[in-house]
Formats: structure tokens, C-alpha cells, sequence
């Protein structure tokens, strides 16, 4: 086991790849790129995020509804808010709960029903895309508020606001998982849930927050994606999914569970953008992104995303 | 009770076939036609390809791994089938791309054994990264949607010889293949690795190479499963076989097959698609409005797929 | 360096290790190991915690690679690089951690790996007929139905046990390594397993047998090897050697060593309970059951050992269990007097009732967090939002320093530390809760004898400060030698409670076992 933490592992790598580019590609290497890559990369991280913590609290935890939650929070905002900045408030709200309570019944089917993580995730993207399907029969009228679009890439000293709050949403999940009885219980959940039980973890209600706080941040990563996007789309979050639980591998986080940071989830974000942003600017053919992508992951997984054996 | 025989271990598809009776049952309701030769052969064309993935999909999960790449698999065998094969195309041609379909499938399937089984990646996201791999090789064989295959063979997969649908032969095929396998020694190797690799290790299996051994039959189940959608669509496309990663893993699920490994079998996997497809009939024929109707299909999945816990709960309960 | 040889007349060896040495990483497991196995013979390998022989197991079963040193089997040299080349050798070993997969059968575990094969496809009627052959031999002492078919998942802890042993006579061995194969065997099944080893002894197989109990060295053993330290200190014939040479060879005369097998004549020797009868009563069951344990009625004053002994499996840890809330039980619980229904551990946590399970790994420790979230994890509600880790890691700290637990840091995984230390550190995260009720579910199994004797001192620590501990324990001596009163329980019933007069081996096994008279009730 290298004393190397992942996290820095995959930021280096980031960086490297980036320079990198600048020898295939010289006018990839500027400032501007450089943010235009962290602004893409924090909308991923910020879907990661719950995916993060799905992924430590182990027994086989993994969240696929994030892709389905993160277009119902986008395509919420967009109609509740009408366009209208005032109305911003009310569509959070909702966005929110809406969010937090797929996540709660995620939870509760996983540790109640006893349902696998991804057959119970998988069957609830389902539902939630069925849902928004049945309710808007396509036809999605509504805007995007002023305020959000101002907020998500609106510049303060050069830099869009996206990046901002992924910083701010970094520091609270170190907080959440560093500084808080949840977060250590979480750890220990991942690890040995009977372990955890016998030393009075409530075990259960320690999974379902955390599929509640998947849901809930997922929400919010579609409300903050629609301030990019400035329109909705019924697949607009499926996209994000897988690459949502590859950045929190590629960051370190086993996926067996019990270890992991929020940090080595953002670097794999970077990485996993600036990956495609390099290919996309190399201008090759879709499929050879395509080839040269898996080709990336692949590699990526084998230098820290091996599993060890179970004892 | 808990089952204290191998017996119902080795019958865990019990549970699905009453589904699939009772799926059967409310769609010969409202499809009185159903059992119309041509109609069930209409359906049986659906099921088959999928059938086919599922069972490959069952012997990787019952080994304790997964395989998002299956999809992925397909599509990158048809389009070669189509780019090898043409409308013209005569015996010597056809076996030449069947034989390069399966090489391709067990090709694919290795990359993967190879980074699960010796490299120790994890299996999700491994699988789900090589995706990429052969869903760009795909789109590079075949940019664009196309192809034909000779008329006789996409007749023949519609015909039924002897008054039986020829996709009906060829589920009979894959269960008979399943009996075959299932005395074979790998297949139980597959059950020992996926329910304590630990213990499989310690008795002498070679658990490495058992688990690898599963993807590259995955492979192989893919490229067959490809030769079967190709014969049903008669066309190449790079995505053709996108759409059916999940429902290979739902299948095998419903099918009684436990995620975790080291149970299940291919004869629930089978019954799962039949399920499967059998609710998407249903709910087309009920009359449930458009917009519903993946909301529907949806909500039935989840709830055919809770039922075993929900009624565990319940009996927990009362106990 | 063996300070005796064996006898000389003797055939040449079937199996003999010599100057075996193995490390892992900064640790020496074994440094100057020998053996030598004859056909026919039973050697005991004894030794403390640590002193390698297991990895001297390991190694002859091909499971571990040595450093350095020589193997020879049958007169030609042996080197292994995996088990399946040992058994096709000859050698096989049951193995005290089960190698079982629990979703196959009987039949199927046991001719894994070498399944009959007939016309390409595995024969499995031929499999299950030569199973159930072999079960034969356990024919009477099973304790639940055991047939070819049975799924291994439903069969407890006992019948896995022989299941294992019948898996390794599969292979038709010439040597065979019992490694601790007693541990979750009754006594019925210890005795049978004993005829037969008798009965593979005179049919010229070799048996290494490996086991903390040293009656039962005594009882099957011909010979038996000491190591310490990963060195092989002495050799001896079981006939020329009683308990205390052979604990001395251990030990290296070490004084702590003898506490566990000592005492065996020394009723309550250890700290005498500040005043036992006049104390508040803190724990009182009427009528208590949990699933195996039949209704029981028990009062534990305050600042009381209560020892919980029997053989092995026969509802201890259950009671132990119920009482913290984490299986469901009937019947009436006061805790300090007070009515108290625990649905959970936490509700018994936050009541002042501490646990720690028999199995360290699985229960007691996060192998992979750092020491101090292992000792924290029960406590982090003290610290706050957001925690107060300065105060956290200054606890944690102290009760590193208080239990004397050998560690680099705080922040290194648990994983790094020796068995007893982490022993250490599963007690430790309750003890700055001062639990008033201490529930210890065998917590010296695999443990050295120097941190033995630590916990004990610990344990005599606690009681003085007054700390109620219910204390099961799979050692007798210890059992007699730390409690002032010990429950004996057979089949789920606690068949007698022994104090006074009562409380020495001659009761206590015979409460065990259920014998007539057995004790005072």
C-alpha cells in the first residue's frame, strides 16, 4: 500500500494531464481553459458528492438513481421557478425534499426490504424518470432564474461561481465526514456494520441519512447544473451518472466501503474532465474519444482502484 | 424455515416462474391471441437475444463479479457481423463471421476477466470503463447504421420448423447448454468462488482464473446473443445492444439470483427476461396511457424486485 | 536449537522441517523452526500466541512460502507454493478458520476441488455416496441431521467443524494438520474425533495437532513440539512430560504464563470481592431467555466477577448478547433496580451496559480505521458538533496509556497491531464510558499469555473500582481462577451456579457435562 493518499495521487495526475495537453495541444495550456476544466469538473463533483458517501458507508452501496434525481432537480427548478429569480427560493425548497425523500425511500428499501443498493437505486431512476415522463409529458414549460444563471457562472475575480460553491461544498463534506458523529459513523459502517452495531452505532438509521443525503445533493447538483445548462432535457443527468460513481473510485474511495474522502472524489472529477476535454479538443473522432477514454479509465483503475482480497 | 437442502438452492427460480405464470396469465387476458403461434413467436424473437446475454450475465454474478460491458459487447459483435457478412453473403461467409463474432466476444470478455480476475479492479467500474472500449471500436467498425444479412437467414430465424418457432429451438438450446454446464466442474467452481472465494482458494480452485474463465463466457453468451438480435433486426448499429446491459442485470435478479454471488442459476435468469418482456407487453396492452406506461413498467420492476424482501419483512414481523 | 532429541531408534520421519524461517515485513514469525512427523504418530505442536505455529502450519500445508530452511517428505524434498500441490502430496490440514462455502452442499464442499468426474461432467451421485460414507464415521455425534445434501449455511458452528475434518480425509491425506480443529466441537464430538485419530494412527497416518488445550494433548497426543518465539525449544514424549514442564517450555518460565493453566485447585484466588453480599445489587434476571437460553434467574451485586463457562456453544454468548439488547430475549431485566427492556445496543450503552464480543474481528474491531476512530466510536456523542477532536484523541490517549497498548500512533490502522493489543484496544473504547455492567463474551481466545494476564489484572482493576462483569470464558482455569461465581450452562440451561466449596474442575466439569449431583443449583 503506497503512503501516497489518492486523493493527492489523482490531483497530481489532473495537473500532469493538463500539461500534458499543452505538448499535444499549446493553446490547451491557459488560465482560461484551466477554469473552463474546474467548471465542468464541479458539476460532476457536486453530483459525486452524495455518490461519495453512498459509497463509504459499504454494503455493496451505490447510488444509480443520482442521473434521474439530478434531471427531476433541474426540470423542478425550471418549472417551479417560471424564470423567476424570487421563485428561486421556493423551487430549492422543494428541490430539496424532493430530493432528500426519493433518497429516504432508497434507504429505506435497502435497509428495511432489504433490496441490493443497485437493483433498489436502479429500480428508482426508473420510477423517477417514469414519474417526470408522466408528468410532463414532454412538453417542460418553465425558465431559468436569473439569479441561479447569475450565481452558477457569474465571475468573481475571474472565476464562476460553480467553482465557489464546489469549494464551499468541499469544506462541508470534509466537515460532514471529518467533524461529525455521522461522519465517523459512517466510516465504521463501511467498514463492519456489525462491528459498528455492537458499539452502539445506530447502523441503520446511518444508511438511510446517507441515501437521503445522496438524493438531496443530487437534487441540488440538477438545480445548480440547470444555472449552466439554461435548459432541461429528460436525459440531462443520466450522463453524469457513471461518470459520477468513476470519479469517486478514481479519488480513492474503495468501493467495498469504509474508505474514502470527498477530496480524492473532486480530484477524480478533475481528472475524468480533463480527460475528455483533451480528447474532445484533439478533435478525433468520436470513437476513438470513445477507445482512448475507457482505454484512460482503465488504466486510472489499475493504478489505485485495485481491490483487496477478502479475507 | 430456512431451506436446509441443496435442493431449493438449486430451484431458486421457483419463485420467478410463478411470476411469469401469473404474467402470462393477466397477458393472455388482455391478448387473447397470444398464444397464436405467430404472435408468441413475435415475442419469443424479442426475448431470445436477452435471454441469451442474461445467462452469460447470471454465470458472472453467481462468480461474484458483474458486467456492464455486455451492451457494449453486443453492439460491438453486430456491427462486425454486418461489416463481415452482406445480403450476398453465402455459407463460407457466414461461418467465417460466426466464428469471428464468438473470437471477438471471448476476446472482449478476456479484457475484462483479465482486469477483474488478475489485475483486482473493481468489477463495476471496470466493466462499465471498458464500455467505452468497445462501444468506440463499434462506432469505429461501423459509423453509421447499417448492413443487411441474406434474406434465408432472417427468414429461417422467423420461420417454425416443425410448428414450432425457431426462437423457441433456441431457448431449449440455452437450457440444454445450462444442464450441460451446470455438471461441469467450472460451473461449480463459479458457485464456490462467488460464495467464499476464500474457501474456494483454500480447497484448490483456481479462483483467479475461474473468475476470469466467467468473463471470457460472457463474452461468448454476448457474441451469440449479438448473432441472435442481428438475425432478429437483419441491420447493424453501433448502440444496438446499449439498451440491454440493465435489463440483463434486472433479469437475472428477478430471476431469483442473488448480486452477491454464489447462487442462482440461468434457468431464473431466462424466466426474468420472459418476465421482464412480458410486463412491457402488458402494460401496452392495458391501456395505460403513453406517458405512463415507463412509469408503469417501472414501479412493477421495482415491485417484482422488492417482492422477496417486502414479504420477508412482513413475515419477520409477524414472527 | 531443540535442547533434547527425540529418541533415535525410531523409522525415518515421514515429514520433517528443518531451520525454517519466515517473515512478514518487520515481524519474524519464525526463526529456527523444526519438526518431524513418523507414519503413525500424533505430535502435538504447542505454543504460545505468536511463536509460529501456525505459520509452521501454514507452511507444511504449502499455504505460506518459507524464508529459509529445509522440507522433506517421504525422503525427497518438498517445496510447495500452494496447498493443492501439499494435497496431492499427501498433506492436508482442517483448518481452525472455516474453509467452507456456505451456499453449497455437504457433498459439494467436500470433494471441491477434486470432484469425482464421469464422462466429462462431475458424478454426483458418486459424490454424495462417498460423502455420506465418510460423514459415517461421525454417525451419533452430530447434533443437528447432517446428510450429503444439506446446505452448509445451516449447520452451526460444530458440524462445520466435522464437515471440515471430513473434507480434509477426502483427500486421503498421510499427514494431517489439526489446527485448533476442537475449538467449536462439544465433547462428544472431541471424543469421536479422538477414536478416529487413534484408529488413522494405527492405519500409519501422520497427524500434526495443533491446540491451546492441553488435557487434550494429553489425551491423543504422542509427542509433543514446543515453539517460542519461532524457534523450536524443545521436544518431548507425552508419556516423560507433565502440564508444568511443558507450560515452563512455553513460557520460558515466564511468571505470568501460568494464571490461565494454573490454578486449577485455587477456588477464587483472584481479588476477593469488595463485599460481595453487602453491595447494591446491579443486574437482576427473572425468568430471562433468548432464543438457545432457557428462562434464568440471576442477581450480580455490585463490583462482581461472574464467570459463564460450560463447553463450547451452549448459549453463553446468546445470554451475553440478549443482554446488550443486540438479539431479541424475555423476561424481566433490572438494571440498578430499575425495569429495563433493551431493544437495541444502544439502549443498553446509554443504561451503562459494555460489551465485548469473542470475535475480535468481526465484531470488535474496524480493522482498516485508524486506532482512535476504533476507540472513539462509541463515544463520539460527547464530543459535539462539530467533534472536539483536540479532547478526543487527548481520551483516546489516555486510555492508550492507561491500557498499556504497544501502537505508533493513534492514526494507524488497527489492522497493524498484535492480537493482544487489539484485544486491548475493543475493551478500551468502553472504558471511559466506566460502564457499570461489563459483559465479556471470551475475550482471551487467541490472545498471549502476557496479555492474558493483563486482562486479568485489568479485569481485577475494574472490579475493585466497582465495575459488574459477567465474564464467559472457553478456559476453565480461568474461569476458577478470576470468579467468585461461575454459571456453568449445557444445551441453553444453566445447569449450575458454583461458588464455595463448589467452584474447583472436578464441579465445573461435570455441570458441563451434565453429570448427576453436579453442583449447587
Amino acid at each position: 500500500m503506497s503512503r501516497v493518499p489518492p486523493a493527492a495521487v489523482a490531483l497530481l495526475l489532473s495537473v500532469a494531464l493538463f500539461f500534458l495537453a499543452g505538448l499535444v495541444q499549446p493553446n490547451f495550456v491557459n488560465a482560461a481553459q484551466a477554469i473552463n476544466i474546474v467548471r465542468l469538473a464541479a458539476f460532476l463533483g457536486i453530483i459525486a458528492a452524495g455518490q461519495t458517501l453512498v459509497i463509504i458507508s459499504g454494503g455493496e452501496g451505490i447510488d444509480l438513481s443520482v442521473g434521474a434525481v439530478v434531471t427531476l432537480g433541474a426540470i423542478l427548478t425550471f418549472m417551479i421557478s417560471g424564470g423567476s429569480s424570487e421563485r428561486l427560493w421556493l423551487a430549492l425548497l422543494v428541490v430539496l425534499a424532493v430530493g432528500a425523500a426519493i433518497g429516504l425511500v432508497n434507504g429505506l428499501g435497502i435497509v428495511f426490504v432489504r433490496i441490493p443498493p443497485l437493483v433498489m437505486t436502479l429500480g428508482m431512476a426508473g420510477v423517477v424518470q417514469g414519474t417526470i415522463l408522466a408528468v410532463t409529458r414532454g412538453n417542460i414549460p418553465g425558465g431559468v432564474p436569473r439569479a441561479l444563471a447569475n450565481l452558477v457562472t457569474g465571475r468573481f475575480l475571474g472565476v464562476p461561481g460553480a467553482i465557489y460553491l464546489w469549494a464551499l461544498l468541499g469544506l462541508l463534506m470534509w466537515f460532514v465526514l471529518q467533524r461529525t458523529r455521522y461522519g465517523r459513523e459512517l466510516f465504521a459502517v463501511g467498514v463492519n456494520r456489525r462491528t459498528a452495531a455492537l458499539s452502539g452505532v445506530n447502523v441503520s438509521g446511518v444508511v438511510v441519512l446517507t441515501y437521503t443525503l445522496s438524493g438531496l445533493l443530487a437534487a441540488l447538483g440538477g438545480l445548480l447544473l440547470l444555472g449552466f445548462t439554461q435548459r432541461v432535457f429528460l436525459t440531462l443527468g443520466e450522463t453524469y451518472l457513471f461518470p459520477s460513481i468513476a470519479a469517486v473510485v478514481v479519488g480513492g474511495t474503495v468501493l467495498a466501503g469504509g474508505r474514502g474522502s470527498y477530496f480524492g472524489t473532486m480530484a477524480g472529477a478533475l481528472v475524468l474532465t480533463m480527460t475528455e476535454s483533451l480528447l474532445r479538443s484533439m478533435r478525433i473522432g468520436e470513437a476513438y474519444q470513445m477507445i482512448v477514454f475507457g482505454a484512460i479509465l482503465v488504466v486510472l483503475l489499475s493504478v489505485y482502484g485495485r481491490q483487496r482480497e477478502r479475507e | 424455515m430456512r431451506p436446509s437442502s441443496a435442493w431449493l438452492r438449486n430451484h431458486t427460480y421457483l419463485v420467478p416462474l410463478v411470476l411469469l405464470v401469473v404474467a402470462v396469465a393477466l397477458n393472455y387476458y388482455f391478448q387473447p391471441n397470444f398464444f397464436q403461434p405467430r404472435v408468441l413467436n413475435g415475442n419469443l424473437r424479442v426475448m431470445l437475444p436477452l435471454m441469451v446475454l442474461a445467462a452469460g450475465q447470471a454465470l458472472v454474478i453467481i462468480a461474484g463479479g458483474i458486467d456492464l460491458s455486455v451492451g457494449a459487447m453486443v453492439s460491438l459483435v453486430n456491427v462486425l457481423l454486418v461489416t463481415l457478412v452482406t445480403r450476398e453473403s453465402g455459407p463460407p461467409e457466414v461461418l467465417l463471421a460466426v466464428g469471428a463474432a464468438l473470437l471477438v466476444g471471448a476476446a472482449a470478455g478476456a479484457v475484462n476477466g483479465l482486469c477483474v480476475a488478475y489485475l483486482r479492479l473493481q468489477p463495476i467500474v471496470t466493466t462499465y470503463a471498458t464500455s467505452f472500449l468497445f462501444s468506440g471500436v463499434a462506432l469505429a467498425v461501423l459509423p453509421r447504421p447499417g448492413g443487411a444479412l441474406p434474406r434465408a437467414l432472417t427468414t429461417f430465424y422467423r420461420s417454425a420448423p416443425l410448428g414450432v418457432p425457431a426462437t423457441a429451438y433456441g431457448i431449449a438450446l440455452l437450457l440444454l447448454l445450462w444442464v450441460v454446464l451446470r455438471r461441469t466442474r467450472f460451473v461449480q467452481y463459479l458457485y464456490a468462488v462467488g460464495g467464499n472465494a476464500a474457501a474456494a482458494r483454500a480447497s484448490g480452485v483456481r479462483v483467479a482464473f475461474t473468475r476470469f474463465l466467467s468473463y471470457v463466457t460472457m463474452g461468448l453468451f454476448a457474441a451469440l446473443s449479438a448473432m441472435m438480435l442481428t438475425l432478429s433486426t437483419g441491420s447493424g448499429n453501433s448502440r444496438l445492444g446499449d439498451a440491454m446491459t440493465l435489463p440483463s442485470i434486472v433479469a437475472v435478479v428477478l430471476g431469483g439470483t442473488r448480486l452477491a454471488g454464489g447462487q442462482g442459476g440461468v434457468v431464473g435468469a431466462v424466466i426474468g427476461v420472459a418476465v421482464l418482456t412480458i410486463i412491457r407487453n402488458l402494460i401496452t396492452f392495458s391501456n395505460v396511457p403513453t406517458w405512463y406506461q415507463t412509469l408503469f413498467d417501472a414501479v412493477v420492476i421495482l415491485l417484482a424486485l422488492a417482492g422477496p424482501g417486502i414479504v420477508q419483512l412482513i413475515r419477520g414481523r409477524r414472527a | 536449537m531443540p535442547d533434547r532429541d527425540p529418541p533415535a531408534s525410531t523409522p525415518e520421519p515421514l515429514l520433517s522441517a528443518r531451520g525454517i524461517a519466515k517473515r512478514y515485513g518487520a515481524v519474524r514469525a519464525l526463526e529456527e523452526a523444526s519438526l518431524s512427523v513418523r507414519a503413525g504418530e500424533v505430535v502435538a505442536l504447542l505454543g504460545a500466541n505468536g511463536s509460529g505455529k501456525s505459520t509452521l502450519g501454514k507452511i507444511i500445508t504449502g499455504i505460506t512460502r518459507p524464508d529459509a530452511g529445509t522440507l522433506t517428505f517421504d525422503g525427497a524434498p518438498l517445496h510447495l507454493s500452494e496447498p493443492a500441490q501439499a494435497r496431492r502430496r499427501g498433506i492436508t490440514a482442517v483448518y481452525q478458520e472455516l474453509s467452507l462455502v456456505p451456499d453449497l452442499s455437504v457433498a459439494e464442499n467436500v470433494w471441491l476441488g477434486h470432484e469425482p468426474v464421469r464422462r466429462g461432467g462431475i458424478d454426483r451421485r458418486t459424490m454424495k455416496g462417498r460423502t455420506a460414507e465418510l460423514l459415517a464415521s461421525f454417525a451419533g455425534v452430530f447434533s443437528v441431521p447432517v446428510e450429503p445434501d444439506t446446505l452448509v449455511d445451516s449447520l452451526p458452528p460444530s458440524e462445520r467443524q466435522l464437515v471440515e475434518v471430513v473434507k480434509a480425509l477426502a483427500w486421503r491425506p498421510r499427514l494431517l494438520v489439526l489446527d485448533e480443529a476442537t475449538a467449536s466441537l462439544d465433547a462428544r464430538q472431541v471424543d469421536r474425533l479422538f477414536e478416529l485419530v487413534r484408529g488413522w494412527r494405527e492405519g500409519g497416518m501422520a497427524v500434526v495437532f495443533v491446540s491451546h488445550r492441553m488435557n487434550e494433548i494429553f489425551r491423543v497426543a504422542d509427542r509433543a513440539v514446543v515453539l517460542r518465539n519461532g524457534v523450536t525449544v524443545g521436544e518431548r514424549r507425552i508419556g516423560e512430560v507433565d502440564e508444568q514442564e511443558l507450560v515452563q517450555l512455553m513460557t520460558g518460565g515466564g511468571a505470568v504464563a501460568a494464571i490461565a493453566l494454573e490454578g486449577h485447585d485455587a477456588p477464587g484466588a483472584a481479588a476477593a470481592p469488595p463485599g460481595a453480599t453487602e453491595a447494591p445489587v446491579v443486574l437482576e434476571l427473572r425468568r430471562f431467555a433468548s432464543g438457545v437460553v432457557a428462562p434464568l434467574d440471576l442477581t450480580l451485586r455490585q463490583g462482581e466477577l461472574v464467570g459463564v463457562g460450560g463447553l463450547q456453544g451452549q448459549g453463553q454468548s446468546r445470554l451475553l448478547l440478549a443482554l446488550f439488547g443486540a438479539v431479541p430475549h424475555q423476561g424481566e431485566v433490572r438494571l440498578e433496580g430499575a425495569p429495563v427492556a433493551f431493544r437495541n445496543p444502544r439502549q443498553a450503552l446509554r443504561a451503562g451496559v459494555a460489551y465485548v464480543p469473542g470475535d475480535r474481528n468481526r465484531e470488535g474491531l474496524l480493522p482498516v480505521r485508524p486506532i482512535l476512530e476504533n476507540l472513539q466510536l462509541p463515544n463520539w456523542r460527547r464530543y459535539g458538533t462539530p467533534l472536539r477532536m483536540e479532547r478526543a484523541r487527548r481520551d483516546a490517549a489516555a486510555v492508550v496509556a492507561d491500557l498499556d497498548v504497544r501502537l505508533a500512533s493513534l492514526d494507524e490502522p488497527v489492522a497493524n497491531l498484535s492480537g493482544g493489543n487489539a484485544q486491548k484496544v475493543v475493551i478500551g473504547k468502553w472504558l471511559s464510558r466506566r460502564p457499570k455492567l461489563l459483559l465479556l463474551d471470551d475475550p482471551t481466545k487467541g490472545v498471549d499469555v502476557n496479555a492474558k494476564a493483563e486482562l486479568y489484572r485489568l479485569l481485577a482493576r475494574l472490579q475493585a473500582q466497582g465495575t459488574t462483569i459477567l465474564f464467559h470464558s472457553s478456559d476453565d482455569a480461568e474461569l476458577l481462577g478470576l470468579c467468585q461465581r461461575v454459571l456453568v450452562m449445557q444445551d441453553g440451561r444453566v445447569t449450575a451456579t458454583l461458588e464455595g466449596d463448589t467452584l474447583d474442575q472436578r464441579h465445573l466439569v461435570a455441570a458441563a457435562m451434565g453429570a448427576q449431583g453436579a453442583g449447587a443449583a
